[in-house]
C-alpha cells in the first residue's frame, strides 16, 4: 500500500479537517500506539496551537468568556476558517463577524465589538511606525492653505464605533483590574486606534472628533471634517481636538 | 570564550533582555513572529548590533507538494536581509496545501518522490536568500508503511543533493526514537558531520496514547535528562556547534532559560565528558 505524495498530504488534510480517511490510516504505522491515535496528535495539536495565537490576538474576549469557552469558539472559528498563510499574527480578521454570528455568545451583545478593538490593536502594534505629524512641521505651510488640505492617519490608526461602552468593558477585563459592573445602557464608545512606539493603544473620542477623524479617513478637507464635526457637536473646538490628536501622534501627513 | 549556547528570543523576555542585555551565545528568533515592522521587529534590530541571531523558520512548508509559497518567502527573504542573520533553517516537514496553513510540522514518507520535492524546494529557498539553510530533524508521532529510507538517510542524501545544512534537534531525537521504537544511537550513525550547523535543545512531554506513554515535543519544560545524555553523545561524535535552548510554552523566567543555556555550555566545553558534572 502506497499513496502517492500528494494525495497523502490531501488525505492528511482532510483528516485535520476531522474526515476519517481510511487510504491515509492504511499507510500509518501502528503498534501498541494504533495509527489512529498517532494521526491524532496531529489533528489536536493544529487546533490547540491555532487556539492558543488566536488567544493571544484576541486576549479581551479570552479574559470575558474564559479559557474554556474560548477554546470552543477558536475551534469552532479554526473549522470553518483555518489560516491561509503562516504568519499567526495576521490570522483572525475574520473572528469578530464569527462571534457576531456565534449562537452560544449571543448573551454577550458586546464581544463581537471587543473582538474588533482586539484586531484593531493587532493591527495597530505591527503597522510600520512610519512619518508622524508634529507641530513643527505645521509651520512651513501658509495658514489660508490649510482648510483646503487633507490629513493622512497614522498607519495603525483605526476609528472604531461601538453602541456599547467598550473602553469600560476593555479597562474591566484587563489583568489586575479592580472588577466592578459596566452599565451596558451607559452609552457607546467611539474609540480611536493607534500604534505607540513601543506598543498600541486606544483612546475615547468626543463625537465631534469623531466625525472629524471619520471624514479625514475618507481622505476629505480639513474644512469639511471641521463642518462636519460641528454639525455632530455646535461646541467642537477644532484647534483644541487638533492639537490633542497631534500629540496623540494620530496623523501621518498632511497633503 | 564566548558562549556557545543561546536562547530562543520571547515576547514576555524582550523589555528585560533589552535592559539586562544578558550574556548569551545568540538569540534565535521565529521568522513568522517577526514579519511585521512591529516594536518587536525594532527590539531585535536593537539587539543585532551585540548578538549573533539564528532565524528560525516554522513556516516554509519545505515538504509541500504545492513549492514553495512565493509571498511567504519574499517576506522571509526581506527580513533575512534586513537582519543578517548568522544561521537560517526551516524544519523537515510540511505544513501547507492549497492554500490552507496547518500550524503543525506534519510528517512526511521518506521515500524517493517526497526527496525530490524537498530538494526542490530547498533549493529554490536557498537560491532566494543567497546562502545556505539548515533543515532540522522533526519530532514524529507516526511512521509511513512506504518510506524507503530512515530519516538519517533521507537528511543525508537531502544534504547532498542540495547542499543545505543539517540542523540537529536532540529532543526531536529522543521523542521520534521513543514514538517510533527506535535506537536514538543508530539515528545518529552515518549523519555527514561536516554539514552539521547548529544543535537544538528542549524540553518535552510525556502523554497518553491509548494507554501507552508518546512523547510530545512541546517545548514546555526543562530539557530532560536523557537529552542531555544523547546531546552529550552528539558532541562526542560531531562536535561542538551553536546550541538553542528552546522554551516556547509555559515560558519560564528569563533566568531559568539562561541556567539552562549555561548547562548547554559546560556540557560543551566539556566535549559531551562528564555530564553529570556539568549539570
Amino acid at each position: 500500500m502506497s499513496l502517492a505524495l500528494r494525495d497523502l498530504q490531501a488525505a492528511f488534510a482532510a483528516h485535520l479537517a476531522g474526515a476519517a480517511r481510511a487510504d491515509l490510516l492504511a499507510v500509518v504505522t501502528g503498534d501498541t500506539i494504533p495509527a489512529a491515535a498517532r494521526l491524532a496528535v496531529y489533528r489536536h495539536h493544529v487546533f490547540d496551537s491555532l487556539g492558543t495565537a488566536l488567544a493571544a490576538t484576541f486576549p479581551t474576549v479570552q479574559a470575558l468568556v474564559g479559557a474554556d469557552f474560548f477554546r470552543r469558539l477558536a475551534r469552532d472559528f479554526i473549522a470553518l476558517s483555518p489560516p491561509a498563510q503562516p504568519v499567526l499574527a495576521e490570522y483572525g480578521a475574520g473572528l469578530p463577524a464569527f462571534i457576531a454570528g456565534y449562537e452560544p455568545a449571543s448573551g454577550l451583545p458586546y464581544l463581537a465589538d471587543i473582538a474588533r478593538l482586539d484586531w484593531a490593536l493587532n493591527l495597530a502594534f505591527h503597522a510600520p511606525a512610519g512619518h508622524r505629524l508634529a507641530a513643527a512641521d505645521l509651520s512651513a505651510i501658509a495658514i489660508e492653505r490649510l482648510p483646503s488640505m487633507s490629513l493622512a492617519l497614522a498607519a495603525g490608526a483605526a476609528l472604531l464605533r461601538s453602541r456599547y461602552p467598550l473602553d469600560r468593558i476593555w479597562q474591566a477585563s484587563q489583568p489586575g483590574a479592580a472588577g466592578g459592573t459596566v452599565d451596558l445602557n451607559s452609552g457607546g464608545a467611539d474609540l480611536l486606534i493607534l500604534r505607540r512606539p513601543d506598543d498600541a493603544t486606544f483612546v475615547s473620542l468626543a463625537a465631534g472628533e469623531t466625525a472629524f477623524i471619520a471624514r479625514l479617513a475618507e481622505a476629505k478637507s480639513l474644512e469639511v471634517a471641521a463642518a462636519a464635526a460641528l454639525q455632530i457637536d455646535p461646541l467642537f473646538d477644532l484647534s483644541i481636538s487638533f492639537g490633542r490628536l497631534l500629540a496623540l501622534d494620530a496623523f501621518a501627513a498632511l497633503q | 570564550m564566548n558562549p556557545l549556547a543561546g536562547i530562543g528570543l520571547r515576547a514576555p523576555h524582550l523589555a528585560e533582555i533589552a535592559r539586562e542585555r544578558p550574556a548569551t551565545g545568540f538569540f534565535e528568533i521565529h521568522a513568522e513572529n517577526y514579519l511585521a515592522p512591529s516594536p518587536a521587529l525594532s527590539a531585535v534590530e536593537r539587539l543585532r548590533a551585540d548578538y549573533p541571531l539564528s532565524l528560525h523558520a516554522v513556516g516554509l512548508s519545505v515538504g509541500s507538494t504545492d513549492g514553495l509559497d512565493g509571498a511567504h518567502l519574499a517576506r522571509v527573504t526581506a527580513l533575512a536581509k534586513r537582519l543578517e542573520p548568522a544561521w537560517v533553517s526551516d524544519h523537515l516537514s510540511w505544513s501547507v496545501l492549497g492554500g490552507r496553513y496547518f500550524n503543525d510540522l506534519l510528517p512526511l514518507p521518506y521515500t524517493e518522490e517526497a526527496l525530490e520535492v524537498v530538494v526542490c524546494n530547498v533549493g529554490r529557498l536557498q537560491e532566494a536568500l543567497g546562502r545556505q539553510v539548515a533543515i532540522e530533524n522533526p519530532s514524529c508521532y507516526l511512521g509511513f508503511a512506504h518510506s524507503t529510507l530512515s530519516e538519517p538517510e533521507f537528511l543525508s542524501e537531502l544534504v547532498r543533493r542540495s547542499g543545505c545544512g543539517l540542523l540537529l534537534d536532540a529532543n526531536n531525537i529522543v521523542v521520534t526514537a521513543h514514538n517510533l521504537r527506535l535506537d536514538p544511537g543508530d539515528w545518529l550513525a552515518g549523519l555527514p558531520a561536516a554539514s552539521i550547523t547548529e544543535y537544538h535543545l528542549a524540553g518535552h512531554a510525556v502523554n497518553d496514547a491509548d494507554g501507552q506513554p508518546i512523547l510530545i515535543d512541546d517545548h514546555g519544560s526543562k530539557v530532560s535528562e536523557g537529552v542531555w545524555v544523547l546531546y552529550a553523545e552528539v558532541l562526542k561524535r560531531f562536535g561542538p556547534r551553536p546550541t538553542l535552548v528552546e522554551w516556547d510554552t509555559d515560558i519560564p523566567p528569563l533566568g531559568m532559560l539562561l541556567d539552562e543555556a549555561a548547562r548547554a555550555d559546560r556540557v560543551i566545553r566539556a566535549g559531551g565528558h562528564d555530564v553529570a558534572r556539568a549539570a
